[in-house]
């Protein structure tokens, strides 16, 4: 009768021990909960505070003048700004379209050739270039060694530039998930690798093609730094001119017009930071729409 | 089907391109000004009266007067604004260069301290110099102490706010130190941007409006801002400080004072008119006052040369430009009688080669 | 077939491929086109400045107003030196600080984000998350010099010398609310929904016999998180990361609205300002260009030139160490 309740004693001791230890996990769990909820708490915070300014002093700048009429030294307008981002953003995408995709492209389909192994690591290292850099590069090269001035071409180019390896990518990505044997049956038929590639493999991939596109018209929408040195900033709008005439754009008025001593300069600033985080998240929700849409489809 | 949606999808974008390409304006001549935040004020007024009688299309930036040089010299700004003249080398090397005065104006000394932001603290160029290089340490230094009897300094360390662009406001200030203080005219000289010496407090700031910012942010800061911000500072009940001119007196900056130390350079403005009025004798003379320059490429083109030239030459016109409510306005005094002759002797000589063919 | 040479559609082959790698092109042109330029235009100003340009605190332009004179093989202005230390420091202390605080809250909130949540919280929450990265850095700047700089300079910083002033750079004075400590806030809200949303994507597509498997052996739900399905993600948490750090690395605009633009001085506490690399370039650029020697502009694309190695190094670095975890993850799983 001793050893058993010796015994018993020192099961239940462990057993005390094995639920202590347990106790310990799960209150180490719950507090880890606790920390994670935090941090995500700690994010939405953040974003609600960053759009919720935005939002309340964007909003209690919009007039139907801003639309209408131009910037006029701290004053007036965003016609010429807005009119100006968009020009700057349709010359970016004519340029980085072609190119950009071609880039994938390549990278996708020639996967294993030398040339497509140097602009997947170039893409990389392009991709790491601060946008200043690529905006002193377009100041240096193209508005004062062509003699472009500030131009929508230089702006678009450096822009383009700064989207090239976004799109490649995503061109890049979005291809692989082709199963190749929809390549093969189609080189079975009998067509050439263009054939393939833009009216099989493409069509396939397209939803997450547009998404690089559109994420490379996020970014031309949105930058500062390299269009303060490439595109200038005008006061009217545009004159058709691709070189020799500086482009007014949204960003720039954000930058320079909170800076003002005056309440008008700031409403526009305000009113400029609005539309332009607007377009972009506009823009970031196009791109996860198409994006699950076709993921439905599949 | 679906090469009809292709179709749409490519006319909607042609369309949209050729929308957005469509020239807004006709041929109008397209300007643009840059550079100083001291005279961007004064600009921000004379564009829109002047382009309501006129057909050119002028526009307005507040750069600094360092970009303002720097872009009138490389062309993508026909009129570069600035606050200081061009160095003697640039001159030598782009001897096509004008500085034309189009007025003439002024910089405070402005500080922050809580209660004395009322009354105006007096100041001098050493004592200055000193609070720039870190030797005077705390507003309630013996030196500070002696040119202000009675008043009572905190004891509180100063915070020296000066710009981090290429600023002609920088230009006349350390110009202002180094004609008062032999010490820093050999140790740090003047220009649109020195090397500011290392102080832990300093803080740096963009354009004349980012000084008033980081001032009124700032308890116990000091700056030099333009004239022009004066409205801003009396706004947001900022002190000003008196200087001490050359003549030993303490004073502050009015039509006045700047007339008075205008007049003291007599007829001496030589004609590419780069000249200092920087701590200019006379016992009301203000000490910090300036010519206000379009820098301007003589070799301009004709497009824009003739509508600077319009421009500028109705800038400078008492009934025009010089007009006492738009001088007013930024607190500017307009252009002596000799030195307006000397600058349209300067605006006409824009286009002048091209000029002979019209 | 004989007698067709010509496939059906396009069928044009290797002129596809050519047309190709001719467009795609573009790309290598580019980046190598931009990097050499860089290095042939900052020549002069690198053989003038030598070693000393990345280990001395003197970026002076020079007496702008006197007469160019020769030295060191080269026509400057007399005074002018060119070093950066100051700048790598500030980028590089910047960088760290944003990584301390980017990487622990996107893991935490990416964990919480794909496990903690039902379905439709799970996608808003995501969705929030992911609207951070949508923000443009203009307005990241506009935002912190408006809102958060008053907050942190008027109560946040003197607070936090008051209850942390004892550990060594935590101490006073306060500042201004412009400094180290506020770009790295800043420049984390930037990078963290990169990896707070890869992570979380990568969560959720772990297979459910892992978290079967972890449960049977007893591990609560944030044990099976942590220590078995977190592990094997390190290649995708090391991606992310260092995407952040690039981006970190060459951020221009935020930075400079809330750094305080330090000029050859090294912060002596995390509330002192400081000077990015990237900023640095934006806001000298016009002064570097009233030199009439060009050497300032020449020193400016070595600055330029200095921030791109580093991010070059930095990629370079992050495909070794992918590259050795998805091997090492894979053996694991093998």
């Amino acid at each position: 009768m001793p050893d058993a309740t010796l015994a018993d004693r020192a099961i239940v001791m462990r057993q005390a021990r094995l639920h202590a230890r347990i106790s310990r996990r799960r209150a180490v769990s719950m507090l880890a909960w606790v920390l994670c909820g935090a941090a995500l708490a700690a994010l939405c915070l953040s974003i609600v505070w960053i759009i919720g300014l935005v939002l309340v002093r964007g909003i209690a700048a919009l007039r139907p003048s801003l639309f209408t009429t131009v910037t006029q030294g701290t004053g007036g307008g965003l016609l010429n700004a807005i009119e100006g981002t968009c020009v700057l953003a349709f010359g970016t995408l004519l340029l980085v379209i072609p190119f950009g995709i071609s880039a994938g492209i390549y990278a996708a389909e020639f996967r294993s050739s030398v040339w497509a192994r140097v602009i997947r690591f170039l893409s990389d290292v392009l991709v790491g270039l601060p946008s200043i850099v690529l905006g002193y590069f377009g100041y240096v090269t193209m508005v004062e060694g062509l003699g472009w001035k500030f131009s929508v071409a230089a702006a678009s180019i450096t822009l383009a530039i700064i989207c090239l390896p976004y799109v490649a990518r995503t061109t890049e990505v979005a291809l692989g998930e082709v199963p190749q044997s929809l390549r093969e049956a189609a080189y079975a038929m009998g067509a050439g690798a263009g054939t393939v590639t833009l009216r099989i493999s493409m069509r396939l991939a397209m939803p997450a093609v547009v998404t690089g596109v559109l994420l490379a018209l996020a970014i031309s929408v949105g930058e500062t730094a390299p269009l303060l040195y490439t595109a200038g900033w005008s006061n009217y709008t545009w004159n058709g001119h691709l070189t020799g005439s500086p482009i007014g754009y949204l960003t720039y008025v954000i930058w320079a017009f909170i800076n003002e001593p005056f309440a008008a300069a700031h409403a526009l600033a305000y009113a400029a930071a609005l539309l332009v985080t607007g377009m972009v998240l506009l823009i970031s929700v196009a791109s996860r729409m198409i994006l699950l849409r076709a993921q439905r489809r599949m | 089907m679906k090469s009809y949606r292709a179709h749409l999808l490519a006319a909607g974008v042609i369309g949209l391109g050729t929308a957005l390409a469509a020239p807004s304006q006709a041929a109008e001549t397209r300007v643009l000004e840059t550079g100083s935040s001291l005279l961007y004020p004064l600009f921000n007024l004379w564009v829109p009266a002047y382009t309501k009688d006129h057909k050119v299309e002028i526009t307005t930036q507040s750069t600094g007067s360092g970009t303002g040089i720097s872009e009138a010299v490389s062309g993508l700004a026909q009129i570069g604004a600035s606050d200081a003249y061009l160095s003697p080398a640039m001159r030598k090397q782009h001897a096509n260069m004008l500085n034309i005065p189009l007025a003439i104006s002024s910089q405070m000394v402005n500080y922050n301290l809580p209660e004395l932001n009322g009354r105006h603290l007096k100041l001098s160029g050493p004592v200055l110099a000193g609070i720039y290089d870190g030797t005077i340490t705390d507003w309630d230094n013996k030196q500070i102490a002696r040119l202000n009897p009675g008043v009572k300094l905190p004891h509180h360390a100063i915070i020296p706010i000066h710009r981090t662009d290429g600023s002609g406001d920088t230009f006349i200030f350390t110009q202002f130190l180094s004609d008062s203080t032999p010490h820093w005219q050999q140790a740090h000289g003047y220009g649109t941007t020195i090397s500011w010496p290392a102080i832990q407090s300093e803080i740096g700031a963009e354009g004349n409006q980012g000084m008033v910012n980081a001032l009124q942010q700032n308890p116990y800061s000091v700056a030099y801002i333009g004239i022009s911000y004066k409205g801003a500072i009396t706004q947001n009940k900022l002190g000003e400080a008196a200087l001490e001119n050359r003549a030993g007196k303490f004073v502050l900056a009015n039509d006045k004072t700047v007339q008075a130390a205008a007049a003291a350079l007599g007829g001496k403005t030589p004609a590419d008119e780069a000249v200092s009025l920087i701590f200019q004798p006379g016992a009301e003379s203000y000490p910090i006052i300036n010519y206000e320059y379009a820098i301007v490429d003589a070799q301009m083109g004709n497009p824009p040369a003739r509508d600077v030239r319009d421009f500028l030459s109705w800038s400078i016109r008492p009934d025009g430009g010089n007009a006492p409510h738009f001088m007013n306005q930024v607190n500017f005094v307009a252009l002596p009688a000799a030195v307006r002759r000397l600058s349209q002797k300067q605006i006409n000589e824009i286009g002048k080669e091209q000029n002979a063919s019209n | 077939m004989t007698g067709a040479r010509r496939a059906p559609g396009f069928g044009i082959g290797m002129n596809f491929r050519r047309l190709m790698a001719i467009l795609g092109g573009s790309v290598p042109v580019s980046a190598v086109a931009i990097v050499l330029f860089l290095a042939v235009y900052a020549w002069p100003a690198i053989r003038f400045n030598g070693f000393g340009f990345i280990a001395s605190n003197s970026w002076n332009l020079g007496s702008l107003y006197a007469e160019p004179v020769s030295q060191g093989g080269a026509m400057i202005l007399p005074g002018a030196q060119y070093g950066i230390l100051f700048l790598i420091v500030g980028t590089l202390l910047s960088t760290a600080i944003a990584m301390l605080i980017a990487v622990p809250v996107g893991v935490g909130a990416a964990v919480f984000l794909a496990e903690a949540l039902p379905g439709r919280a799970r996608l808003w929450l995501s969705f929030l998350v992911e609207m951070l990265a949508a923000v443009p850095s203009v307005v990241f700047g506009l935002w912190g010099y408006a809102v958060l700089i008053p907050l942190l300079g008027h109560y946040i910083f003197p607070l936090m010398t008051g209850l942390l002033g004892w550990i060594p750079w935590f101490g006073e004075p306060a500042g201004s609310g412009y400094g180290l400590l506020t770009a790295g806030l800043v420049l984390s809200l930037m990078i963290v929904p990169l990896i707070a949303a890869t992570l979380r994507d990568a969560i959720t597509a772990q297979p459910m016999y892992m978290r079967e498997a972890a449960a049977a052996l007893g591990a609560t739900r944030f044990e099976t998180i942590w220590k078995v399905i977190l592990p094997g993600l390190r290649p995708v948490l090391i991606g992310a990361g260092i995407l952040a750090t690039g981006r970190a690395l060459g951020e221009t605009m935020a930075v400079l609205m809330v750094s305080g633009n330090a000029l050859n001085v090294l912060p002596h506490s995390i509330y002192a300002p400081i000077s990015t690399m990237a900023a640095f370039i934006a806001s000298q650029l016009d002064s570097a260009l009233q030199d009439p020697t060009g050497m300032a502009t020449r020193a400016l694309a070595e600055v330029a030139l200095v921030l791109c190695l580093i991010a070059v190094l930095v990629n370079v670095l992050a495909r070794l160490i992918l590259a050795r975890a998805t091997a090492a993850t894979s053996q694991q799983r093998a």
